[in-house]
């Protein structure tokens, strides 16, 4: 059978599979947008078979999204055998032999939630816990681009309302990765212009964050156009909740209460769509509009619900709606639903798309019957429907009736862990050759100045202005910096004052990012090191304590079926393992993404590069400490801790010259933590007056950067940067984009003292004084020979890194 | 083309901005459609629409659109007449750009509570619309075309191009 015409419409129907071969099974999965495979549709069947019934319509939509790569991360979890070179070696789980592994063997005893709630959380001094989740909403984005960032941006904060018992949001981050907006080529029948996503990505993001009342005020964009069919968008949370919110639990006969909006026909089948590639025939329904202002009554009425303790455990309804929430607060014990008792926005819903819809703003809690009357007080106060569901029961069985009907009836021990494991090939051949090839030279200054008006260097501002990143009065580090706050920062310092009420405690928290898919395409695990670098020298260069910082992974990526695909992922997260454990910053949580490719316009399968986004927070001490990236004054010293070496291989310059080949930068976490950690030593003495990180474009960009945001030039001599002493190249050691370097500005007198942080280290290659600033906003280097060998105004270096991306939007 | 009339108990009501007032998002639009290539357009006007169902007599959605929709100081509103007058415009194009019925319309429903708590009766549903009359020479066609590359999304919402008066 796979004519839709013959499918059941209502959910009570019986949904025949018994006898089935597995090709029809096949055929039934990709006309109800299932998602399921055949392995996993032939496990149902036998399960079906074993109880001697067909399964309701309602219980295979419910399995479907519950087995969902979205929700159950296949992909991660699922053996693998991995072919590298000539050697192969089985993976039973990649997710707790990597990720898992690694904070695990970091052992940090302020980790209090990992990996098993719906955010990571850490302790934030002695009362008080930071949840930080960071989602991806892709697909919804492909399709929508305002619609799908903004129910983005929605239900990442509701997964930090519904970690422990809800925490407040007091940040939103957004990175994206898009085509470029200057795209000139073919796009296929019913995909957006990277220009439109970008457009309508950056509103979603702006109008969702801004009226709910969150700063804005993290993140970043890459273009590329391998992401002109599947864009990436990244929405990040970071929540503030006591210590005492962490823990949750649910009890048998306590009652499954919805709060929030009312559900409708919107959102169906968004888990399993996010388990598919994108095309053409995408469900509508899959997309939504959020309702911002419905979102911000549930967070107050929630919070105050929580510091009365009226309830005891509490989850967001994203992927699957009612039938994922509720499945998994009651995944220990049972649960009966009655939907009829479900608010509803249009009276037609058929049962099985009250329990499956993805309708936003919308949460579940688990109460104390004796606390309903003090809850329902609370949400009426707020403008805030709540509706009784049903309870949770002590029978291990999902059980969910529509007036009379019983729609579903599934033992909950199969439903989370009946999931058939089908082993996977993956292969890693690794990069064909090193060597460097074709491009054509450029002057230093030329490439330069080609470099500060790349679309992945220049200005954000365009995007940073529609955010609103002063709401609630903390941003304490903005994202636009400097004497006309329009340079480039780091990270972001986030005082929460506003969520703890303390303004005599001026503990702080930055949150950094790093990303880079160009290291990827020469070695995936070199680029997840690199992340993992990028983001903590993010967060040390703005007065965070790398010591404390905590990360999360965002792994988007096409097929996990393609071997070749499924082997770079491997190697990526091998880095992350690596980088967790050498840097010794622990993974908190994290998210995966696969199938972000299309058909493009000739029908080929078009792929996204493998793309890591590492997010990384950590504590600032004192906020009155931390620390911009602008030149302060003329005449201090300038210091670069971190080695140079011959490291071009997917650089920014490179890319300018369009040259191929060359070494991938490569991390030495332990060397690199004890230069952060010296300088945040140094900084909390208040030694340091600017910092700022070496990433794309290397040395002559980070020193540009600094310059033109604070108004003061500098003089660098090549012959003093730390560095490989094989060497003898001027543009080696301006556009190398060898990992964990920092420039930083010291006054004079504090010179020594700043020096003694760094103990041996001091004499050795790891830092030293490359130059000065100077009153003249002129960039000027004196190469290895002697002689200057790069020379530019700052103002025009400004000018084209401010221009590029208003003039290729407008 | 098509004309959308209302039952006697739905009101459209059209919020605009005065035309003393510069239209910024106006503005915006017309760049956006020029690069779709409606390059003869001389001027965008943008306004919103809503569609009020139930509840509200004629008096009182004139009430609504006065009181709760409009700013009187720069915008200017009407109810629009279940029956359109003829068009007669070659050059000027009215186009609306709705959610779609399976779509959820956040605006319309806390206009549905803004109108309750003005003291009006409580209509049954409420839906938005972006509108846009554009001045300049173009096909039907054209602008259908044109507006679903830029200002709409066929997955998601529904448009309706109309000749309109100038």
């Amino acid at each position: 059978m796979s004519n839709l015409t013959e499918l059941p419409a209502a959910a009570t129907d019986v949904f025949p599979i018994l006898g089935k071969s597995s090709k029809e099974l096949k055929a039934l999965s990709a006309a109800r947008h299932l998602s399921l495979s055949e392995t996993e549709f032939l496990a149902i069947q036998a399960h079906f078979k074993a109880l001697k019934r067909e399964p309701s319509l309602a219980e295979v939509e419910t399995i479907a999204q519950t087995w969902s790569e979205h929700c159950k991360h296949k992909t991660f979890t699922s053996p693998i055998r991995y072919v590298e070179g000539k050697k192969t070696r089985s993976i039973k789980n990649l997710f707790q032999e990597t990720i898992v592994a690694a904070t695990m063997a970091v052992k940090k005893p302020w980790c209090l939630s990992l990996f098993s709630d719906n955010a990571g959380v850490i302790a934030f001094g002695k009362k008080w816990a930071l949840a930080f989740k960071v989602e991806t909403h892709n697909h919804p984005s492909a399709l929508e681009p305002y619609g799908g960032a903004a129910t983005g941006v929605g239900g990442v904060v509701r997964d930090i309302l519904g970690v422990g018992l809800g925490a407040k949001p007091v940040l939103n981050t957004d990175t994206f990765c898009f085509g470029r907006p200057d795209y000139k080529g073919p796009l296929p029948e019913g995909a957006h212009h990277p220009t439109r996503t970008l457009r309508g990505v950056v509103a979603g993001v702006r109008d969702y964050g801004n009226r709910m009342g969150i700063p804005t005020a993290g993140g970043g964009i890459w273009f590329d156009d391998e992401y002109r069919l599947n864009p990436l968008v990244f929405c990040g949370t970071v929540g503030i909740m006591p210590q005492w919110a962490v823990k949750k639990e649910v009890k048998p006969g306590d009652l499954i209460v919805a709060v929030g909006g009312r559900t409708g026909r919107d959102g169906l089948h968004g888990a399993t769509f996010s388990s598919a590639n994108i095309g053409a025939n995408a469900p509508s329904s899959a997309v939504q509009i959020g309702h911002a202002i419905q979102e911000k009554r549930v967070l107050d009425a929630l919070l105050a619900a929580r510091d009365k303790k009226l309830y005891g455990s509490v989850t967001d309804c994203g992927a699957g709606g009612f039938s994922s929430a509720i499945g998994e607060l009651g995944a220990n014990c049972g649960a009966r639903v009655r939907l009829e008792q479900a608010p509803l926005k249009v009276s037609d819903l058929d049962s099985w798309e009250i329990w499956l819809s993805e309708s936003q703003e919308r949460m579940v809690l688990a109460v104390p019957p004796k606390n309903l009357k003090a809850l329902e007080a609370v949400f009426a106060a707020e403008g805030c429907e709540l509706a009784v569901l049903g309870e949770f029961t002590k029978t291990g069985r999902l059980e969910v009736m529509h007036h009379a009907s019983v729609i579903v009836d599934l033992d909950m021990k199969f439903l989370h862990n009946g999931l058939p494991r089908v082993e996977r090939s993956a292969v890693w051949t690794g990069p064909s050759s090193t060597k460097v090839a074709g491009g054509i030279a450029k002057k230093a200054g030329d490439a330069l100045r080609e470099m500060v008006g790349h679309l992945n260097v220049c200005s954000r501002e365009w995007v940073i202005r529609q955010y609103d990143h002063e709401v609630q009065g903390g941003t304490i580090v903005k994202p636009l910096q400097g004497v006309r706050h329009d340079g480039p920062g780091d990270a972001c310092v986030i005082w929460p004052h506003a969520a703890t009420g303390d303004m005599e405690d001026f503990s702080c928290f930055a949150v950094g990012h790093g990303l880079n898919p160009d290291y990827g395409r020469i070695d995936p695990y070199w680029m997840a090191m690199s992340a993992v670098d990028e983001a903590l020298r993010n967060l040390t260069c703005v007065g965070a304590d790398p010591a404390r910082a905590a990360l999360l992974d965002n792994f988007c990526w096409a097929s996990p079926e393609d071997p070749k695909q499924l082997g770079a992922l491997i190697r990526a997260a091998e880095g992350c393992r690596d980088a967790a454990k050498g840097f010794g910053a622990p993974f908190i949580s994290g998210k995966d993404s696969f199938f972000n490719q299309s058909k493009d316009e000739k029908g080929k399968d078009l792929a996204i590069p493998g793309t890591l986004l590492i997010s990384a927070v950590a504590p600032v001490p004192d906020g009155r400490k931390a620390v911009t990236m602008d030149f302060k004054g003329p005449g201090n010293a300038l210091y670069l801790i971190g080695r140079t070496n011959d490291e071009l291989g997917g650089s920014l310059y490179h890319r300018v010259l369009g040259r191929a080949g060359g070494e991938v930068p490569k991390v030495s976490p332990a060397a690199a933590i004890d230069g952060f950690k010296a300088l945040h030593a140094a900084m909390t003495r208040g030694h340091v007056l600017s910092a700022h990180d070496l990433s794309e474009g290397g040395l002559a960009l980070c020193a540009a950067e600094m310059g033109f945001t604070g108004e003061f030039g500098c003089l660098l001599d090549l012959d003093e940067c730390p560095r490989d002493p094989r060497i003898y190249s001027n543009e080696t050691l301006l556009f190398s984009e060898s990992p964990s370097r920092i420039l930083v500005e010291v006054k004079p007198e504090n010179e020594s003292a700043f020096l003694r942080h760094f103990g041996k280290s001091a004499k050795s290659a790891m830092v030293r004084r490359v130059g000065q600033t100077t009153a003249n906003p002129i960039l000027k280097v004196t190469g290895l020979e002697g002689s200057t060998c790069l020379e530019e105004s700052l103002k025009e270096l400004k000018e084209a890194w401010q221009t590029a991306l208003p003039r290729v939007l407008a | 083309m098509s004309l959308k009339i209302q039952p006697s108990n739905v009101h459209l009501i059209e919020v605009k901005l005065k035309s003393e007032f510069n239209d910024a998002e106006g503005l915006a639009a017309m760049s956006l459609l020029k690069e779709q290539g409606l390059s003869n357009l001389k001027e965008v006007r943008m306004g919103r629409l809503y569609e009020i169902s139930g509840g509200l007599s004629a008096n009182q959605a004139h009430q609504a659109g006065k009181d709760i929709l409009c700013d009187a100081v720069t915008q200017e509103f009407r109810l629009v007449p279940a029956s359109p007058a003829p068009m007669n415009g070659m050059n000027f194009w009215r186009v609306e750009v709705w959610l779609k019925a399976t779509v959820s319309d956040p605006v319309g429903a806390t206009i549905v509570e803004a109108i309750a708590e003005g003291g009006l009766p409580k209509p049954i549903a409420a839906r938005c619309a972006m509108l846009y009359l554009l001045n300049g020479r173009a096909t039907s066609a054209q602008v259908e075309k044109a507006v679903a590359k830029s200002l709409a999304n066929p997955l998601i919402h529904r448009v309706v191009v109309t000749e309109a008066h100038p």
